[in-house]
């Protein structure tokens, strides 16, 4: 692996180079622009999964297409950090 | 085939943001000749005409705010001097710096844009560029932004846009990552953290939130070795709190982020792979940029293969349609692997003849191509894209002739 002769060191970035305060450029605006349409398909699609009453699905065929909406949803959500 | 590629089972892409080659690497010529560089007297004009020559005191920090214009208009104006939209112009990369007074509203400020980096200041992504592969001729894929050029390595087409607008696929033209996986291949983007996430929402993750990961489970996976045959990688987008109180730095070297963070985030790519000999020896690296971010390049970037689109003037902020047949300003990026000859360097436009074109159409072409045959519904532009593999040749270079980064230094 490493030795001395190709080792290359990487100097660290000055401490004060971080600024959370920093105003958000036109990148990081567009960014929540775009999650914030991602979640509202999320919520249509959300409303519209729970506007059906599950009484009202008799066949596998309709139950089959429930559940893989609804499924389909919740595993968007997989990826929070696990409960505590 | 050569030995090299025979042996390779993954590739990996590194895409930062906003650096043009000049700015980052033009400084290596001196020592180079091959390398497409700097001679020190490009120059461009400022508002008031005074010439102002390319300069090597770029800083990490603090040098280019307000960040420089990098939309299609902006952008327009820094590769043909503000010459209007029309039959005959031509392109003189001579705009830059006017481009950047509009936003500085000062002279002196809107030289910095000719600024560039030694190659002793950016040891990691030099000793990437000097040690394996650079190229010469890699070229954003849009004279726009982000979102539209990152597109083109997810899709190979940006579907008609030119800004950061929020778009939807109504093509059948699937990105990289689904091709693979209906393929039965293994592909993953990796997003540094919740905090900063990925620039593909609207469409991938929102859609296929099973091809992400965290920046860390791109660790775990290199130690592991459980890394998918093709890995996107995205560095942290913004500065914000990090575990425990601590501060996680942004490291996509984007304007006004600081630059030495993103060396050390390369490395660390670049050191994860390295340090598992197996992974080593079947991975290839690409480290690219996806757009210059603003900053000055001397070469005129070159015509393309048109994608089959059309962006209308209302879309492109010019005068003129843009119909994808061109390029955008060249970018750094440098291939990485075991079986690439030291210092080597992939001509590109500057070469009299067998000189090679490359944007990030030919990352989705190169591994289409390499995992699945070319067997994808693919745009004409990703079809004609030039692939990299080509690079890998027959010779493993001993383990004391790769760089290793340390990244343990104050």
């Amino acid at each position: 692996m490493a030795t001395p002769t190709n080792a290359i060191f990487v100097p660290k970035s000055h401490p004060g180079s971080y600024n959370k305060d920093r105003p958000a450029g036109k990148l990081l605006q567009s960014q929540t622009l775009h999650l914030r349409e991602a979640l509202i398909q999320h919520l249509q699609e959300l409303v519209t999964v729970l506007a059906i009453d599950p009484k009202s699905l008799k066949t596998e065929g309709d139950v089959s297409a429930y559940i893989h909406r609804a499924t389909a949803i919740l595993h968007t959500h997989s990826a929070r950090p696990p409960r505590k | 085939m050569s030995v090299g590629l025979d042996n390779l089972k993954h590739i990996v892409v590194l895409m930062m943001e906003n650096r043009s080659f000049d700015h980052m690497l033009g400084g290596l010529m001196k020592a180079n000749p091959k390398i497409n560089g700097l001679t020190g007297n490009e120059s461009n004009p400022d508002s008031q005409g005074a010439i102002v020559k390319v300069q090597p005191n770029a800083q990490f920090q603090s040098q280019l705010d307000p960040d420089p214009d990098h939309h299609f208009p902006g952008v327009d104006l820094q590769i043909f001097g503000g010459a209007a939209p029309g039959p005959g112009r031509k392109a003189n990369m001579m705009g830059f710096v006017k481009d950047y007074f509009t936003q500085t509203n000062d002279v002196n400020r809107s030289h910095n844009i000719m600024s560039y980096f030694t190659p002793d200041k950016l040891p990691v992504l030099t000793t990437l560029a000097t040690q394996f592969a650079v190229f010469n001729g890699w070229f954003s894929s849009i004279p726009g932004p982000t979102i539209c050029n990152r597109a083109f390595a997810h899709y190979g087409t940006s579907f008609g846009q030119v800004g950061m607008d929020i778009f939807y696929i109504k093509d059948p033209i699937l990105s990289i990552y689904e091709r693979m996986v209906q393929a039965e291949h293994t592909a993953k983007i990796y997003y540094y953290d919740q905090q900063s996430s990925t620039m593909e929402i609207v469409n991938l993750l929102k859609n296929q939130p099973q091809i992400f990961a965290t920046y860390s489970q791109f660790i775990g996976d290199c130690n592991g070795g459980t890394l998918p045959e093709y890995s996107f990688i995205e560095p942290c987008y913004n500065d914000h709190p990090g575990p425990g109180g601590g501060q996680v730095l942004a490291s996509d070297q984007h304007p006004d982020h600081n630059v030495q963070e993103g060396e050390r985030f390369i490395a660390s790519v670049y050191n994860a792979i390295r340090t598992n000999p197996a992974l080593w020896q079947s991975t290839a690296l690409l480290v690219v940029y996806d757009e210059h971010g603003g900053i000055y390049d001397h070469v005129v970037p070159p015509s393309c293969t048109a994608d089959g689109y059309c962006a209308e003037p209302t879309n492109t902020g010019t005068s003129e349609a843009f119909n994808f047949d061109r390029l955008g300003v060249r970018v750094p990026a440098i291939l990485v692997s075991p079986y690439i000859p030291k210092g080597t360097v992939v001509s590109g436009p500057e070469a009299a003849a067998g000189g090679r074109i490359f944007e990030h159409a030919c990352i989705p072409g190169t591994v289409t191509n390499f995992f699945l045959n070319g067997d994808a519904k693919r745009t004409v532009r990703e079809k004609n894209a030039s692939t990299f593999l080509d690079l890998l040749g027959d010779q493993l270079r001993p383990d004391s002739d790769i760089p290793f980064f340390n990244l343990g230094g104050s």
